[in-house]
This record gives structure tokens, C-alpha cells and sequence, in this order.
């Protein structure tokens, strides 16, 4: 009894001690929705908390046709999914390559798959942006999905999983006379499903979060994502705080989803992307 | 007995189609990796030795001459302000990532009531956009407005005074990556073998103790491949330089990516961003090297 209650003193004790960590991360997402739902005289008179709820910077985010969130936000909702599921696939075909096929210079094209890890996208975003312009592709949907059709860490994540499958199963199904593409589709695939979740969590959250890419090769608000249409408020108006705030919560609720609700999936997913450039 | 022996020859040789048959499985992805990494890393290399018109176009080949643009920005002393402040940024980053890391993990290592919770909380910033984030700083750095001058009674400028600036950016980044390394740092710890523990207990080594000679040590690799992430990421950082400070002011806040950026974008000397990007390009091959070399080698145990 006294050992149990001694214990339960500690645990809160312990607990006590994460406060001030939890708070530092906290802290500014909850006064970033404080700001958001504040009276706009109130927060030039420096409240932190607001008297009143006031959703009209939500409001006028959704239906001002000047600001055009809605659109916005469809725009990356559009990149994000069509990004995911190319790499889904793309990543699916190399990798079942790289796993059960034999071929000529297999080594030399693994390793130059492996190679583009080493090159931060920073690095050739500069050409590729001029690529895009040569080619007449500013401002479409295009130049913001095609660079990201696949990745290296996506094959690399899936070939990791495949290597786990029993070399039987492949050579049953070819004596079955199964097709390679027919076996992926049916039996590798549907097997897959844990390590197709973290690739399309991870890319998914990764391309709703680019900044710098389509900030490079969209200019009108109708290619606009998200994410750069919250950073222009500030450009457009530095006097409707609120809504600046009301526009970052807006972009953070799909991704906490993602990380609420597909947690395990992201986390593996980080975990084999960390490194990626 | 000849259909069985065709079926057998069928299975050890292989028709032309079915020697293809790989390559095109890796055909999409190859194509992608060809025209978006292969093609403009070779564009970069290429564009670094030229003077361009301001559509990226090169003109006149000024590799090896006076106007080397390799040349040009070692000549330049803001060049190297800004390399002095992206390897300061990075140091910080860096650590203050893996510091924070390692107190949310040890914090949340036991299980007890409401450590999921803190885990959850602590794990939270990897979904969050550098972009979004940047602006809820905005928000809270506002010189009349923002939360810290608030709480300190103050109207500082962080993000446009050179004091502050480069301080202000590296808090706002290690808020923002303190999730990842809380995340690996902490798996690093659940690999940490409990006998270890137990004999360091019976041995009668204190909390401080176990922690500073046993856990640390066992998950040096982790740490040691954590402040590589850290810094490679350090090296790659962008958005918040961009909303925050604009790489000012001067050169306060100047980091590389920034740097290429302004060059390339507000300045079109595609030349030069070209050759700034060749740059950043072998500092982080550098790193990644050496990260290999110390991955052959194990860190110490």
C-alpha cells in the first residue's frame, strides 16, 4: 500500500516535470487559435485569451472570394493525393523489380536510385524551375506533381518489405503461370498494405507541407497551394492578424489528422524518409 | 514427352520480352528521377560556369576566367557572412534539437499515467508545415502585438533586429524539428537492453549515473545519426527564413538556400545561384560521407 502510493507520488511527479516541455510545444499552436477566434480590437490590446469566440476570420477564409482559400485548399488536397497514389504505384513497380526480378545491371541501377538521396532537392530546384519554364508549365498542376511522381525512399521502403516475402510464393504463382505484373497487383500488393500506408501518409503530409516548389511555379491564385496562400496574407494585408492565424489553423487541421489518426503509418514513414533530401 | 521438355525449355529460357520485362517495371520511376534529379543536377553543374541572360539562358562560358562565378563568390565577402551563418544556424539547430529530443524521450521513457499523452504532444511537430509554423511565429514575435514581448513587457523587433534575428529563427526551428528527434531518439532508447539497467541498478548507480553510463553511450548511434538528420535539414532550410526575416537584416539571417533563392529569383543571376547550389551540394556530400564512414566504423559502444 505504501509502496503503491510512493510509486503514484513519483508518477506525478514525473508528469509534473513534462509541463514546461509540453507547454513550449503547445503554447504557440493554442495562441495561434486564440489569435484566430479573437475580436480584431482585442488583439491590438494585446489579450491572449479571447472574451469572446468570433469565428469571422473562418468565415471570411471560406467565402471572400479575394482570399479564395476554398480553392486553394482543393488545389493541395488535388497535388497531395495525386502525388501519393503515383508513388504508390511507381514505387510499387521499381521495387517488385529490385525484389523478385533478375536482370542485367540491376546493382548499377539500385545504387543510381540510392544515389538521388544524396542530392537535396534544394540543390536542383533552381534547373528545375527552368525546366518548367521552358517547357511552358508555370502555373499548372503539372509542375506541381510531375518532379514528385516517385522517390527514392518510397522504392527503397517497399523493396525493404518485399525482401521479407518468401522467394516461394513468387515461384508458385510463375509456375501457376501468373504474370509478374498480375502477382503484384494481387498477391504482393494487397500483403504490402503496411508499408503502402506509411509511403502514402508520409508523401501525402509531405507534399500538403511544400513551400518552396510551388511557391516557385505558381503565380496565379488558381494554381496557388495552401500553404503559400496563408504565407501572402501577410503580403496582402499585415493588419488582419486574425486571419493570418485562422488561415495557418485551417492548413494545420489536415495534417494533425494525418498525425492523430495515421500515426503509426507517418511515423514509419518518417522513419525510413529521414534522411531524404 | 516433348510438351514436357518445350515447358521446361520455357522455364530456363527467357524471350526477349521477358528479358525486357524488368526495365519496364522501372521505367516510370527512372524517367522522373532522369528529367527532375539527373538532368537538372547536371543543368546545375553545367549553368555554374556561365553568365546567364535573366530567363536562366546561359551566355558566356566564364569557367576558369575573371568572372568565374565560383571565383566571384569567394570573392565576395557577403558569400561568406552568409556561410558563417548558416554553419552557426546549423550548430544550433542541431543542438538544441538533440537536446530537446533527449529530455522529451527520457521524460516519456517509463510508462505512466499521462505519459502517452506527453509522448503524442511531444511527437506533434513533425506534422506541422514549416510554412504554417512560420506564420503562427510571425504571430507570436510580433513586435507590438506577439506573445513574447507580451509576456516580457518589451517591443522588440526579433525578427528584424540583428541581434535577435538569427536567435529567433534557430527557437523557431528547433520547435519544429523537436518532434522528429523526440522520435527517434526515443526508439533509440526502447532498444536499449534492460539488463543493462538492472545490473547498473544493483550495481547502485543513481538515476544521473544510469543515464550518463549507460544510456547514453547505448544510444550514441542514434545521436550521433539524429545530429546528421539535424544538420543536413539545417543546411536545407528555407521556408522560415523566407516568411521570417528574409535573410536580413544585412546578412544576419543570410543561410544558403536563402541565398540561392535571392540570387536566382530577385537578382536572376542563374549563374551564380547555379554555382551556390554546386556548393551546398558538396557540403551536405560531405556530411553524408562522413556519416557512412562513422555507420562502417560503429560509434562507440
Amino acid at each position: 500500500m505504501n509502496v503503491d502510493k510512493k510509486r503514484k507520488l513519483q508518477h506525478v511527479l514525473i508528469f509534473l516535470l513534462n509541463v514546461p516541455l509540453m507547454l513550449i510545444i503547445l503554447v504557440p499552436l493554442f495562441y495561434t487559435f486564440s489569435i484566430s477566434v479573437m475580436p480584431a480590437d482585442e488583439i491590438y490590446q494585446n489579450h491572449l485569451i479571447p472574451t469572446s469566440v468570433n469565428w469571422i476570420n473562418y468565415i471570411q477564409a471560406f467565402t471572400n472570394p479575394y482570399y479564395n482559400f476554398l480553392r486553394m485548399i482543393f488545389n493541395s488536397f488535388f497535388v497531395s493525393i495525386v502525388v501519393m497514389l503515383a508513388q504508390m504505384v511507381t514505387c510499387s513497380l521499381a521495387a517488385f523489380a529490385f525484389s523478385f526480378l533478375e536482370f542485367k545491371g540491376k546493382h548499377v541501377l539500385f545504387l543510381a536510385v540510392l544515389a538521388t538521396m544524396m542530392v537535396p532537392g534544394e540543390v536542383t530546384i533552381v534547373a528545375n524551375y527552368l525546366t518548367m519554364t521552358s517547357w511552358g508549365l508555370l502555373d499548372t498542376y503539372r509542375a506541381l506533381i510531375l518532379p514528385y511522381m516517385t522517390s527514392a525512399m518510397g522504392i527503397f521502403l517497399l523493396r525493404q518489405y518485399y525482401l521479407t516475402f518468401a522467394k516461394e510464393l513468387y515461384e508458385a504463382a510463375k509456375l501457376d503461370g501468373c504474370s509478374n505484373i498480375r502477382f503484384l497487383a494481387t498477391i504482393v500488393t494487397p500483403l504490402s498494405r503496411p508499408a503502402l500506408g506509411a509511403l502514402g501518409a508520409y508523401e501525402f503530409l509531405n507534399t500538403w507541407n511544400q513551400y518552396m516548389w510551388p511557391l516557385l511555379v505558381t503565380n496565379s491564385k488558381n494554381y496557388r497551394t495552401v500553404q503559400i496562400g496563408i504565407s501572402m496574407l501577410y503580403d496582402i494585408d499585415a493588419e488582419s492578424l486574425g486571419l493570418m492565424m485562422a488561415g495557418v489553423i485551417i492548413v494545420i487541421v489536415p495534417s494533425l489528422s494525418i498525425f492523430v489518426f495515421m500515426n503509426k503509418q507517418l511515423i514509419n514513414g518518417l522513419m525510413a524518409g529521414a534522411v531524404k533530401g | 514427352m516433348a510438351k514436357e521438355q518445350k515447358a521446361i525449355r520455357s522455364l530456363r529460357e527467357k524471350t526477349l520480352l521477358e528479358k525486357m520485362e524488368p526495365y519496364f517495371f522501372l521505367v516510370p520511376s527512372l524517367l522522373v528521377f532522369a528529367l527532375f534529379l539527373y538532368y537538372p543536377f547536371f543543368h546545375t553543374v553545367y549553368l555554374s560556369m556561365f553568365l546567364t541572360n535573366k530567363f536562366g539562358k546561359p551566355k558566356i562560358f566564364v569557367a576558369f576566367t575573371g568572372d568565374d562565378n565560383y571565383l566571384a563568390l569567394f570573392k565576395d565577402p557577403s558569400f561568406w557572412a552568409g556561410m558563417w551563418v548558416t554553419f552557426k544556424f546549423v550548430f544550433f539547430v542541431a543542438a538544441g534539437g538533440l537536446l530537446i529530443g533527449l529530455c522529451t524521450s527520457l521524460l516519456t521513457e517509463k510508462k505512466y499515467t499521462g505519459s502517452g499523452f506527453a509522448a503524442a504532444v511531444y511527437a506533434m511537430p513533425v506534422a506541422i508545415a514549416s510554412a504554417a509554423a512560420s506564420m503562427a511565429f510571425k504571430m507570436i514575435l510580433h513586435p507590438t502585438n506577439g506573445l513574447i514581448n507580451h509576456i516580457l513587457g518589451t517591443q522588440i523587433n526579433f525578427t528584424g533586429d540583428k541581434r535577435y534575428a538569427l536567435a529567433s529563427v534557430v527557437c523557431m526551428t528547433v520547435w519544429l524539428t523537436s518532434g522528429i528527434n523526440f522520435i527517434f531518439i526515443s526508439s533509440g532508447l526502447r532498444n536499449v537492453p534492460q539488463e543493462l539497467y538492472d545490473s547498473a541498478a544493483v550495481d547502485g548507480a543513481g538515476y544521473w549515473r544510469r543515464v550518463w553510463s549507460v544510456t547514453i553511450p547505448c544510444i550514441s548511434p542514434t545521436l550521433f545519426f539524429q545530429v546528421i538528420i539535424n544538420v543536413i535539414n539545417g543546411f536545407q532550410t528555407f521556408s522560415q527564413i523566407k516568411l521570417l526575416t528574409e535573410g536580413g537584416p544585412g546578412d544576419a539571417t543570410n543561410v544558403m538556400v536563402w541565398s540561392i533563392y535571392k540570387d536566382a529569383f530577385r537578382n536572376f543571376r542563374f549563374g551564380s545561384a547555379a554555382a551556390r547550389s554546386v556548393i551546398l551540394f558538396i557540403i551536405v556530400l560531405i556530411i553524408t560521407i562522413i556519416q557512412f564512414g562513422y555507420e562502417k566504423k560503429g560509434v562507440n559502444y
